[in-house]
C-alpha cells in the first residue's frame, strides 16, 4: 500500500556545503598555523615530508549547560549495582578527550590534517610580500625558462619518450588483436612502427631570473644561549621556506662567527657549542667576502639575516656599521634580528646592537627584536608586509 | 542490491499494512525511496528534508557521519522517516531483507505518531516539503544576488544558528504588539490593586519576550527583506523540528513498540526472525550511563499494554508528550526495572547523586525530565530594550548553570546581527553574571 521507488540520483547534495566546510577548515588552519611553527619536529624537514597538524573543528555554538555539580545527568545502569555517592568517572578524563558531558555538550572534534611544508609555506606566505623595492629590481634581470609542454610525433634522439613510445605499441597492438588481425594467443613479434615515436616536447620562455642566496650568519658566541639558538633556529626556518616559496632556487649559505666568521654546513649551523667573545663584524666580512666570489649581486638576490643576542665587543661597533654600509649596498634585504629573551634583559643595558645599528634602519635594512618564541610569527610579518 | 527487490518491499508491506490497519493504527501513507549508503548520509545530514537550504554545518554533519562510518564506529540509524503527508521513508540499499521489513514496520508506527500526536498538530505536514523546497530556492537566491551573496547569507544564518531553538516552544500564536498592548490596557483599566499604577504603556517591550527569532522579526528594523525572510525560515523550521524533539522517546518508543509487535505476528520465515530479534535488542538495549529513547520508551509503552491495555496506550500516543509522559507513567517499579540514577560531575570526579530507592526516586525522575527534549536547551528571553536600543538577553536559570565560553561566543554572534550593545545576564555559582 506504501509507495517504493528507487530514489533518483541527484547531484551529491551536501557537496556545496561540505565545501564551504572545507573552507572554514582551512581558514582555522591558516589561523592556526603560527602556533606550530615554532614545533622543533619541522623545523629543518624537507618541503616534500608531510607533516600532521590537529586542527579543532569548526564548532557551532548555542547556549548550553555548564558541566557541573548543579547540572545532573540521567543515566541507567541495568544489572549493575549502585549506590549514592559512588565514583564512576573522573570527570577529568572526560574533559581530556573532548567528550563534554553526554547528551549536553558537543565533544570537540579535532580534525588532523595532513599537509606538506610546501602547502604550509602556501598558508603561511601566502599574504606576504617581499618589500615592494625588490620586485623591480629582479625584473630587469631575464633568463630563459625552459618548460616541459606535452608530447610531439617529431623530435631529436636525446628527447623520445620511451614510456609514451610504447604506451603507444601496446594501444596499437591491442587494436590490432581487436579487428582480429593478429591472433592474440600467438607469440607473435609486434615491432615498433614509426607513428608510435613520441618525443618531449619542450618551451622555452623568457622568464625573470629568480635566484636568490641568503645568508644566514649567527653568532656563536658563549653568550648565545640553547634557546636563543632555537629562536634564532624557528625564525631561519621561516625565512628559508618563505624565500624558497617565491623563488625557483634558493641558496643558503651558513656563517657562523665568534671572533672570527667561518662557513659552516647546516649541521654545524644549529648544533655547534658556543663559546667566545663576538666580533660582529667578522660575520659581515664573510658575506661581503663570499658574495664577491660567488654571488655576485648583478645575478643573485641577496638577502642576508644576522643573528645576535646584541653583545658585541665595543671597539668592533663602528667597523660593524661600516661594513654593513656596504652590505645594505648589494643586498635586496639586510636583516639584524636581535635575539633578547626577557629574563635576559638586565645582562645588559643600552640595547646593544639594535640601537647601534638604529640609524642604518631603512626598507633594506631591518632590525629585529625577538624576546620570546611568540614574537616569531608577528616580527616575520612586519618585515614581509603582513597586515599586523 | 542484496536479496530482495521492490517487489519482495511491496508484497510485505502489504501485510504489515494490513496487520497495522487491524490494530487501529492509522498513518499517512508512506513513500519509500531506496537509496545507497551514500545518499542515506546526504538525507540524514538535512535531517531527511528531500530539500534544504545550504549552510556548511550540513556539510560538517556529512562528513562526520560518513568519518564514523568508514571508521565502522556508527552503523547508520536503521529508518529515516521524516513528518510529511505523505511520510517520506528511506531504505538503504545495503540493508538485508529482514532489516527492511522491520524498518517498514518501524516507519508505520512513526508515521501514525506523526499524525496522531497532538504536539504535531500544527506541522502542517501536507506541504512541508514545498515549504522547504521554497526556503531552499529563496535563500539559494540571496546567495546568488550579487548585493547580497555568499558570506553575507553565510554569517547571518551563523547567528541564528547559535538561537534557533530560542523561540516560542509550544508554537503557541505569537501576539502582535497592539494585541499585547491591549491586553495591559485591559489590565490597568481592572487593576484593582493599584500593582500597575505605575506602568509604562508606551514601553517598547511591556514584557519579556521568549520567542527571541520573533523579536527580531519584529523589533529588527535595521534587517533588509532577505534578513526578516532568513529569520523567517530558520524560525519555521524550529517550530517544524520541536515536536520530534519533545516526543524522541515516546516516538520511538511506539515504533520500536510496533514493529515488535507486528514483526511477531507475521511468520517471518526462520531466516529473518533470528536476525530480527537481533536488530530489534540491538536497538532497545540500555545505553550504560546513558539514556537510550528507544530502550526507555519501547520499556514504557511495553508495561503500559501490560498495565492498562492496548486501547489506551493509543490514547497515551496522542495526548502526550516526552515530560508529561515520564511524569505520569515512569513509576517507582519502571525506574527500578531500569536501574536509572541521576550523576554529576563533582571537584573529585563524577560522582552518582540518586539512585531509584524509594526515597529518591522521585527526584531522579525529575532529574531526568530535565534532561529530556527541549529542556536540555537552557531558555533565554529578551528581557528589556534600553532607550538607546541596547539589547537585554536574560537566562531564565533553573539551577543549572551555563558553560560560559559557550554563551559568550552566542552573545558575540548576536551581537553581529544587532547594530547596538548586547547584553547578556545569568546566574553562575550564585552570582549574577554579565556578559
Amino acid at each position: 500500500m506504501s509507495i517504493f521507488r528507487n530514489h533518483k540520483t541527484s547531484a551529491d547534495r551536501s557537496a556545496t556545503d561540505r565545501s564551504r566546510h572545507k573552507k572554514k577548515i582551512r581558514d582555522a588552519i591558516k589561523e592556526g598555523i603560527h602556533d606550530i611553527v615554532s614545533d622543533e619536529s619541522i623545523i629543518g624537514q624537507d618541503g616534500k615530508k608531510r607533516i600532521k597538524i590537529p586542527v579543532r573543528g569548526i564548532k557551532e555554538y548555542r547556549f548550553v549547560y555548564g558541566n557541573n555539580e548543579k547540572n545532573k545527568s540521567a543515566g541507567s545502569a541495568p544489572g549493575k549495582n549502585i549506590r549514592k555517592g559512588q565514583k564512576i568517572g573522573s570527570g577529568k578524563k572526560k574533559e581530556k578527550d573532548g567528550d563534554g558531558k553526554a547528551g549536553n555538550k558537543e565533544g570537540e572534534e579535532i580534525y588532523e590534517v595532513e599537509i606538506t611544508l610546501e602547502e604550509l609555506s602556501y598558508y603561511l606566505f601566502d599574504n606576504l610580500n617581499l618589500p615592494e623595492l625588490e620586485k623591480k629590481k629582479f625584473k630587469d634581470m631575464v633568463g630563459d625558462k625552459i618548460k616541459r609542454k606535452g608530447y610531439r610525433s617529431k623530435g631529436i634522439r636525446p628527447r623520445l619518450s620511451k614510456k609514451e613510445t610504447l604506451k603507444n605499441k601496446i594501444r596499437r597492438k591491442k587494436a590490432t588483436a581487436y579487428t582480429g588481425s593478429l591472433d592474440r594467443n600467438k607469440d607473435e613479434r609486434f615491432p615498433f612502427h614509426k607513428n608510435d615515436l613520441k618525443y618531449r616536447h619542450i618551451d622555452v620562455k623568457p622568464k625573470e631570473n629568480s635566484n636568490a642566496v641568503i645568508f644566514f650568519v649567527m653568532d656563536t658566541s658563549g653568550s648565545m644561549t640553547k634557546e636563543k639558538k632555537f629562536m634564532a633556529r624557528s625564525f631561519f626556518f621561516l625565512l628559508y621556506h618563505f624565500l624558497r616559496h617565491k623563488y625557483e632556487n634558493v641558496e643558503i649559505v651558513f656563517i657562523s662567527h665568534t671572533i672570527s666568521a667561518k662557513e659552516v654546513s647546516e649541521n654545524d649551523f644549529f648544533k655547534r657549542a658556543s663559546s667566545g667573545g663576538t666580533l660582529l663584524s667578522s660575520g659581515i666580512e664573510k658575506c661581503l667576502d663570499i658574495s664577491k666570489k660567488r654571488y655576485h649581486p648583478d645575478a643573485w638576490n641577496i638577502y642576508t639575516f644576522h643573528c645576535s643576542d646584541g653583545d658585541n665587543w665595543p671597539e668592533d661597533n663602528a667597523k660593524s656599521i661600516d661594513l654593513s654600509h656596504t652590505l645594505k649596498s648589494i643586498c635586496q634585504l639586510y636583516c639584524y634580528i636581535q635575539i633578547v629573551p626577557e629574563t635576559d634583559r638586565i645582562a645588559w643595558t643600552e640595547g646593544g646592537m639594535a640601537t647601534v645599528y638604529s640609524e642604518l634602519e631603512d626598507a633594506k635594512f631591518r632590525i629585529v627584536n625577538l624576546e620570546s618564541p611568540d614574537d616569531i610569527w608577528p616580527q616575520f610579518k612586519k618585515i614581509f608586509g603582513g597586515k599586523q | 542490491m542484496s536479496n530482495w527487490n521492490l517487489d519482495d518491499l511491496s508484497e510485505w508491506d502489504d501485510k504489515i499494512c494490513n496487520l497495522a490497519e487491524k490494530y487501529g493504527l492509522d498513518w499517512h501513507k508512506i513513500n519509500y525511496e531506496v537509496c545507497d549508503y551514500y545518499e542515506m548520509i546526504g538525507h540524514m545530514s538535512y535531517h531527511g528534508v528531500p530539500s534544504h537550504y545550504n549552510h556548511w554545518s550540513y556539510g560538517k554533519s556529512f562528513e562526520r557521519t560518513h568519518q564514523l562510518y568508514n571508521a565502522g564506529v556508527e552503523g547508520l540509524p536503521y529508518e529515516l522517516i521524516i513528518n510529511s503527508d505523505p511520510s517520506i521513508a528511506y531504505l538503504m540499499k545495503e540493508n538485508p531483507f529482514y532489516l527492511q521489513i522491520l524498518i517498514m514496520a518501524h516507519c508505520v508506527g512513526h508515521s501514525d505518531f506523526f499524525k496522531n500526536n497532538r504536539a504535531f498538530k500544527n506541522t502542517r505536514p501536507d506541504i512541508i516539503v514545498s515549504r522547504f523546497r521554497n526556503a531552499k530556492k529563496r535563500i539559494q537566491g540571496y546567495i546568488e544576488n550579487p548585493n547580497i551573496g555568499i558570506d553575507y547569507v553565510e554569517t547571518f544564518l551563523d547567528a541564528l544558528h547559535t538561537v534557533r531553538f530560542q523561540t516560542e516552544r509550544n508554537n503557541i500564536r505569537r501576539l502582535s504588539k497592539k494585541e499585547i498592548e491591549q491586553k495591559y490596557v485591559n489590565i490597568i483599566n481592572n487593576d484593582k490593586t493599584e500593582k500597575y499604577k505605575n506602568f509604562d504603556i508606551d514601553k517598547d517591550l511591556l514584557e519579556p519576550d521568549y520567542d527571541l527569532l520573533g523579536f527580531l522579526i519584529e523589533h529588527g528594523t535595521h534587517f533588509k527583506d532577505w534578513q526578516i525572510d532568513i529569520l523567517n525560515i530558520v524560525r519555521d523550521e524550529s517550530h517544524y523540528f520541536m515536536p520530534q524533539i519533545k516526543t524522541k522517546i515516546m516516538n520511538e518508543g511506539w515504533a520500536c513498540f510496533w514493529h515488535y509487535k507486528l514483526l511477531n505476528e507475521l511468520n517471518l520465515p526462520q531466516s529473518c526472525h533470528i536476525p530480527f530479534l537481533k536488530s530489534h535488542n540491538q536497538v532497545v538495549r540500555p545505553h550504560l550511563g546513558k539514556i537510550n529513547p528507544y530502550h526507555l520508551g519501547f520499556f514504557l509503552f511495553k508495561k503500559l499494554e501490560k498495565d492498562l491495555g492496548i486501547d489506551e496506550c493509543f490514547f497515551i500516543r496522542e495526548i502526550h508528550e516526552d515530560e508529561s509522559f515520564i511524569r505520569c507513567y515512569l513509576d517507582l517499579d519502571a525506574c527500578r526495572d531500569l536501574n536509572l540514577f541521576t550523576y554529576s560531575t563533582k571537584k573529585t570526579g563524577i560522582t552518582i547523586d540518586d539512585v531509584s530507592d524509594e526515597e529518591s526516586w522521585i527526584s531522579v525522575r525529575d532529574g531526568l525530565i530535565k534532561n529530556i527534549g527541549l529542556n536540555s536547551i537552557p531558555r533565554v528571553f529578551v528581557s528589556d530594550i534600553s532607550t538607546s536600543g541596547d539589547l537585554i538577553l536574560e537566562h531564565d536559570h533553573d539551577g543549572r548553570d551555563l558553560e560560559l565560553d559557550y554563551a559568550e561566543e552566542v552573545v558575540r554572534k548576536i551581537q553581529t546581527i544587532w547594530p547596538k550593545d548586547v547584553k547578556f545576564f545569568t546566574i553562575i555559582e550564585e552570582e549574577p553574571w554579565e556578559i
